[in-house]
């Protein structure tokens, strides 16, 4: 048991490394992103002083948690976007499938440390950003390791569960084979709803329930909200406890779902 | 030994029918109508440790669904299959460590890493130990000439390039059965020697089982010594490859082209014309009567030739007798 552990462990360590690799292999897209956060950031930070031009608060939040909240939110926006969507269109339509399956591995776990470990370099490379932000359009920070911690497991957290979302979600690439759609509606559901563009306490209160019952805030608004103020150390476990058990639902329900789609697969031949 | 075991193996799709045009398009969205097409029909074989196997047939004779069957990718709609006395799609993961499989147009290598880096990942995957993986890394840089490549990315690879890396990879792990899905389409002569040479190789000093899908007869001439050919999802022949070569590869065609119109020939007994054009004659002999050099120097006694050839008999004509001909004995008995 403990040496099948470690095996894995060794496997998929080597699998995280070459994602790494492979993101890292594009470097213009990373010069793209680069320009284009810039950007939103500019345009999101005069949007927002405009819009608190004649008050001081807006849903119990002042300009500078907002502005940090937003900087922070263009930061991270990537993370709320899918690429388990694309991945599925091209392995379903190229039969590219067939190959997957015959790795003795769990596919799921693979794509998951792939996608995780892609995350993490996409997170260093927001590094520079984060100074900008931070250096010229007052983005203002904690100190308080506690609120960092807190983050970075609700953060990690929050992308496992939209991950699992995003594989449940992906499946439907297995029955409609065309998958540009799905990751449009995908996409502009994430961005809305995980509170990337409007912090979700400012929706009307319908929309911000609405916004709860589904899972993009976890990867978004609610590790940001302990970076920019709105959730205190003291609210950590209750966050977290929600954050598992979203994780642990999603689990389950991507692996039933998962295995009805390749069942198609493996019965229908695609 | 049996290593791989299939009885009566079916496969059945349900493919949806659609009428032309987008009203058909339409229609299909409300009322889908469905119809079966048998893709594998009854099916029997086994095939014993060290063997390489030819697995032929004409396009959508069922090559590649009888293959996704034995990798354990595709559900069998009836009868069963049985390799390394496993069922391949149960212990799909378990099979899939002891199988390597090549699809002949899709890659299991990463396309934007180095081929070096893919192949240690590969073989890490397949938890080949490490001095064993140095040690094969080697020997397969040898035979398949991969020196060149090991810093090349996939996506800059030619496709006989891609084919050797490829094959390594598949074999990396020291696979007990190997499928290969047409191997050398689209390659040239020397790149499809070479690979002729490492399955053989691998073959002869691993005992590794092949099953090898493929339309160039040279591929099934040179590895294999025993074929199984399908039409429409049916078994037609299963037996060794002179067989086949005695029965129906026993005629040529000689092809001149003449400088005037010929009239008429004497030809020696055991060939006969079969297509007479201004400038143009072919003619089919029976190898085991006369030579080729027989008919060419009969014909270049009487004509004038500007330029000749000769062909061998294509797969698809090989199937064609012999589906006519199984066809025939059954009527006989």
């Amino acid at each position: 048991m403990i040496q099948s552990l470690r095996r894995d462990f060794s496997i998929y360590r080597a699998i995280a490394a070459m994602a790494a690799k492979t993101r890292l292999a594009y470097n213009m897209w990373v010069w793209a992103d680069f320009v284009v956060t810039f950007v939103s950031m500019i345009v999101f930070v005069y949007f927002w002083r405009a819009v608190y031009a004649n008050t001081a608060t807006l849903s119990g939040l002042a300009l500078s948690q907002t502005i940090t909240y937003i900087l922070l939110a263009r930061l991270l926006s990537p993370l709320v976007e899918t690429r388990t969507i694309f991945f599925f269109g091209f392995m379903i339509r190229q039969g590219q499938i067939a190959v997957e399956l015959t790795r003795p591995l769990d596919m799921q776990v693979r794509i998951m440390v792939e996608t995780l470990a892609e995350l993490m370099v996409f997170l260093i490379q927001q590094l520079p950003l984060f100074f900008i932000a931070w250096l010229f359009f007052g983005m203002q920070l904690p100190r308080d390791p506690v609120l960092w911690a807190a983050f970075f497991i609700s953060l990690a957290l929050g992308q496992g569960v939209i991950f699992l979302f995003d594989w449940m979600f992906a499946c439907l690439a297995f029955y409609v084979t065309e998958t540009w759609g799905l990751s449009v509606v995908r996409v502009a559901a994430g961005s809305f709803f995980s509170g990337a563009i409007v912090p979700l306490v400012m929706m009307p209160g319908w929309l911000q329930n609405l916004a709860a019952g589904l899972p993009f805030a976890q990867a978004m608004a609610v590790p940001v909200s302990f970076l920019s103020g709105i959730s205190t150390a003291a609210d950590a476990p209750h966050i977290w406890l929600i954050q598992i058990t979203w994780l642990l639902v999603l689990l389950v329900l991507s692996r039933i779902v998962f295995g009805i789609a390749v069942r198609k697969v493996t019965v229908q031949g695609g | 030994m049996a290593i791989i075991q299939v009885e009566h193996l079916n496969k059945t799709f349900k493919v949806q029918r659609k009428d032309p045009w987008l009203g058909g398009a339409v229609k299909a969205l409300f009322l889908p109508k469905y119809e079966d097409k048998v893709a594998v029909d009854g099916i029997s074989f086994s095939i014993d440790t060290g063997e390489i196997v030819g697995y032929i047939g004409v396009n959508g004779a069922g090559k590649s669904t009888t293959i996704k069957m034995l990798t354990g990718i595709l559900v069998p709609s009836g009868g069963s299959v049985r390799v390394l006395e496993r069922d391949p799609h149960r212990d799909r993961v378990a099979n899939a460590r002891e199988i390597g499989v090549v699809f002949g147009q899709r890659t299991q290598l990463w396309w934007d890493l180095a081929f070096i880096e893919s192949l240690s990942l590969v073989a890490k995957i397949y938890q080949v130990p490490q001095a064993r993986y140095k040690q094969l890394l080697d020997q397969f840089a040898e035979t398949l000439e991969l020196k060149e490549l090991l810093n090349v990315p996939i996506r800059n690879m030619s496709l006989g390039q891609k084919m050797r890396a490829e094959l390594a990879a598949t074999l990396i792990h020291e696979p007990r059965v190997v499928y290969l899905d047409e191997p050398t389409i689209g390659l040239d002569l020397i790149v499809k020697e070479r690979i002729r040479e490492f399955i053989k190789e691998q073959n002869r000093t691993k005992s590794t089982t092949v099953v090898l899908t493929t339309h160039d007869l040279g591929d099934i001439e040179e590895l294999c010594k025993r074929v199984i050919i399908i039409d429409t999802g049916k078994l037609i022949y299963d037996g060794p490859i002179e067989t086949i070569k005695d029965r129906f590869g026993k005629y040529r065609e000689i092809t001149f082209e003449t400088l005037s119109t010929p009239g008429h020939v004497d030809l020696p007994s055991g060939a006969e014309i079969i297509l007479a054009e201004p400038r143009k004659i072919s003619v089919r002999f029976d190898r085991t009567a006369v030579t080729a050099s027989g008919v060419a120097a009969a014909l270049m006694n009487q004509l004038e030739v500007k330029d000749f050839s000769l062909s061998e008999p294509d797969l698809a004509s090989i199937i064609r007798q012999i589906y006519n001909g199984a066809l025939n004995e059954e009527q006989a008995a």
